[in-house]
């Protein structure tokens, strides 16, 4: 299939098509991101990677829901050392690998951020969904000084485009996208805090309780998030959260994303999304008359 | 979604392997298994070793979860996701079933009147489901030679004629399931695995399953050894919880 309609140019990285795999979704095995690749996403993001060796938590890591997943892997991930041998399979497919890393401050940011860029990545994505040291139970990403200063440093250390997170777990979304703006795109939005209680166990189904949540539902919150930043900001944007059909993706372009990430959408549909979504977008173009997915980044903002 | 079933009887049928006997009126094909919940304690992969009704899961204890699971009793309630995974293909009329230890479990549901067997365990005790076969067409194989041929699964594998099988199935230790793949492949055998690896979510997303970039939880556990002998991380290296690479180096 021709796909230049579908070229994508982010922040440098020349992309065959605007579909990225998700943070956190089958890429913590080089094997399984080079497969994905080969199968049609355009790059992956890799799972999270802070400096040391993580179990996460123990399993239920997962609940699958009618029309949503909540998931409480805790952040598990082999430590940057080893993502290395991973990043290096996985670029056997000649695709951008973007490295995603979390860390306590903006040191540890800085210092992740320059390992991935020694392994070759192409880009890095700073995960400040993380937790915050200083406020118990709440997110780096929920204080806008954090992320300055994480997003400000990380820039200073690499050359490979920064891509900046986002909570969804914010008051004011705008004033974190504006605390992020030293970063060359934002990425919007990572999981919602939610959780699942089973009536007849009387507790909650995942180990940790609480849990993020993703897929279908959350369709709604993210592309207002997104768009709204759109808005009031102007800055380059990638849409994630609940896409699973060329339809949604358009969506998320028309509300300001030039590039879009799917996750969840791979559970219900398995690895083969990424080319039927690249077919059902040109189909869906012809029909909405766009002659490149380019001409329709932020349409819908008003 | 969450399942809930009632245990309905519960027997020990080889040492540390408790059959544990459940209703669940769903249609469950050979070699599919189950992500099951033990609240405030952990949920754990188990093959379905009955897939008509009563359903049952035959499990060993080796942990936490799996041995407060062997010590569940009737009227007890078990809490399941699933059915999850691919599943054998049996073909023709002269069928092979290679079972190590707790590998059996997965086999389970293929075997039936005139199916061959080679049942291996570590002794006389670790052998799952031996009964089950006609006694002429079983081999027993015991690390100790307590029974039957002293030595693995692949030392009994060679003492039978294989190009009269019309399939093959295999379930296992990786490094049995290795050997015998070593010793099969290049020939004309139809022969499917059934693999092992850390399942921590069973849906395919969480990647710590995978295989050669595919997952065991859903383009497995079973597959042809036309595939497996050209995966390059069979036998020889997998990821530890956290998704360290490890590498177990089989083959060398
Ligand atoms: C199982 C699972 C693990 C995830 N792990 C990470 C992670 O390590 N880092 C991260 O930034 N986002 C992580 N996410 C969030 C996703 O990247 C994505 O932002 C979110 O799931 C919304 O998109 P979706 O609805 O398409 O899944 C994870 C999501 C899931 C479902
Ligand atoms: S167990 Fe998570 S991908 Fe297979």
């Amino acid at each position: 299939m021709n796909l230049s309609r579908l070229n994508v140019n982010l922040c440098g990285l020349s992309l065959e098509t605007p579909f990225i795999l998700a943070s956190g979704i089958l890429d913590q095995n080089g094997y399984t991101m080079q497969r994905i690749l080969k199968e049609g996403a355009a790059a992956v993001v890799t799972k999270s990677i802070g400096m040391v060796p993580r179990n996460g938590y123990a399993p239920p890591i997962v609940f699958p829901g009618d029309g949503y997943l909540l998931n409480a892997v805790g952040l598990s991930n082999p430590g940057i050392d080893k993502i290395g041998t991973e990043v290096k399979i996985a670029s056997e497919a000649g695709k951008p690998i973007i490295g995603s890393i979390f860390g306590k401050d903006a040191e540890e940011f800085s210092l992740l951020a320059r390992k991935m860029e020694s392994y070759g990545c192409a880009g890095v994505e700073l995960n400040l969904s993380c937790p915050h040291v200083k406020g118990f139970g709440s997110e780096i990403g929920s204080d806008p000084d954090a992320v300055e200063e994480i997003v400000g440093d990380v820039k200073k250390s690499v050359k490979i485009p920064v891509f900046a997170k986002l909570s969804p777990n914010v008051t004011d979304i705008v004033e974190i996208a504006k605390a992020a703006d030293r970063a060359d795109a934002l990425v919007l939005v990572n999981t919602l805090r939610g959780m699942a209680i089973d009536i007849f166990a009387r507790m909650p189904v995942l180990s940790n309780a609480y849990g993020g949540l993703s897929g279908r539902a959350i369709k709604p919150v993210g592309l207002r998030l997104v768009y709204e930043v759109k808005k009031e900001t102007g800055k380059t944007i990638v849409g994630v959260g609940g896409i699973s059909s060329a339809a949604d993706a358009l969506e998320y372009v028309m509300a300001g994303s030039s590039s879009v990430q799917i996750g969840t959408a791979v559970m219900e549909s398995g690895r083969a999304i990424f080319s039927s979504l690249s077919s059902e977008m040109i189909s869906l173009m012809n029909r909405t008359g766009f002659d490149r997915i380019t001409d329709a980044v932020g349409v819908a903002v008003k | 979604m969450m399942v809930r079933a009632e245990v309905t009887r519960v027997a020990e049928i080889a040492s540390g392997v408790k059959k544990i006997d459940f209703e669940w009126d769903a249609k469950v094909l050979p070699g599919q298994f189950l992500m099951l919940w033990y609240p405030g304690y952990g949920e754990i992969p188990i093959s379905i070793s009955h897939i008509g009704n009563p359903k049952s899961i035959t499990v060993k204890e080796y942990g936490n979860v799996s041995k407060l699971i062997c010590n569940m009793e009737k009227g007890n309630t078990i809490y399941f996701r699933g059915p999850y995974g691919n599943h054998f293909n049996p073909k023709g009329k002269k069928i092979l079933i290679v079972g190590g230890g707790s590998g059996m479990a997965s086999l389970h549901p293929l075997i039936g009147p005139g199916v061959y067997g080679i049942v291996a365990g570590r002794t006389s005790h670790d052998l799952v489901f031996l009964d089950e076969f006609d006694r002429d067409k079983v081999t027993v194989s015991t690390d100790d030679g307590s029974m039957g041929v002293k030595g693995n699964a692949l030392d009994a594998l060679k003492l039978q004629k294989l190009e009269e099988f019309t399939s093959i199935h295999v379930c296992g230790p990786e490094i049995m399931m290795f050997r015998i793949m070593e010793h099969l492949v290049g020939r004309d055998l139809n022969v499917e695995f059934s693999l092992e690896r850390t399942m921590k979510c069973g849906i395919g997303i969480c990647d710590s399953c995978s295989i050669d970039g595919k997952q065991l939880c859903r383009d497995g556990p079973v597959f042809h050894i036309s595939e497996l002998s050209l995966m390059k991380e069979f036998g020889e290296s997998k990821l530890t919880s956290a998704g360290e690479r490890v590498f177990t180096n089989v083959h060398t």
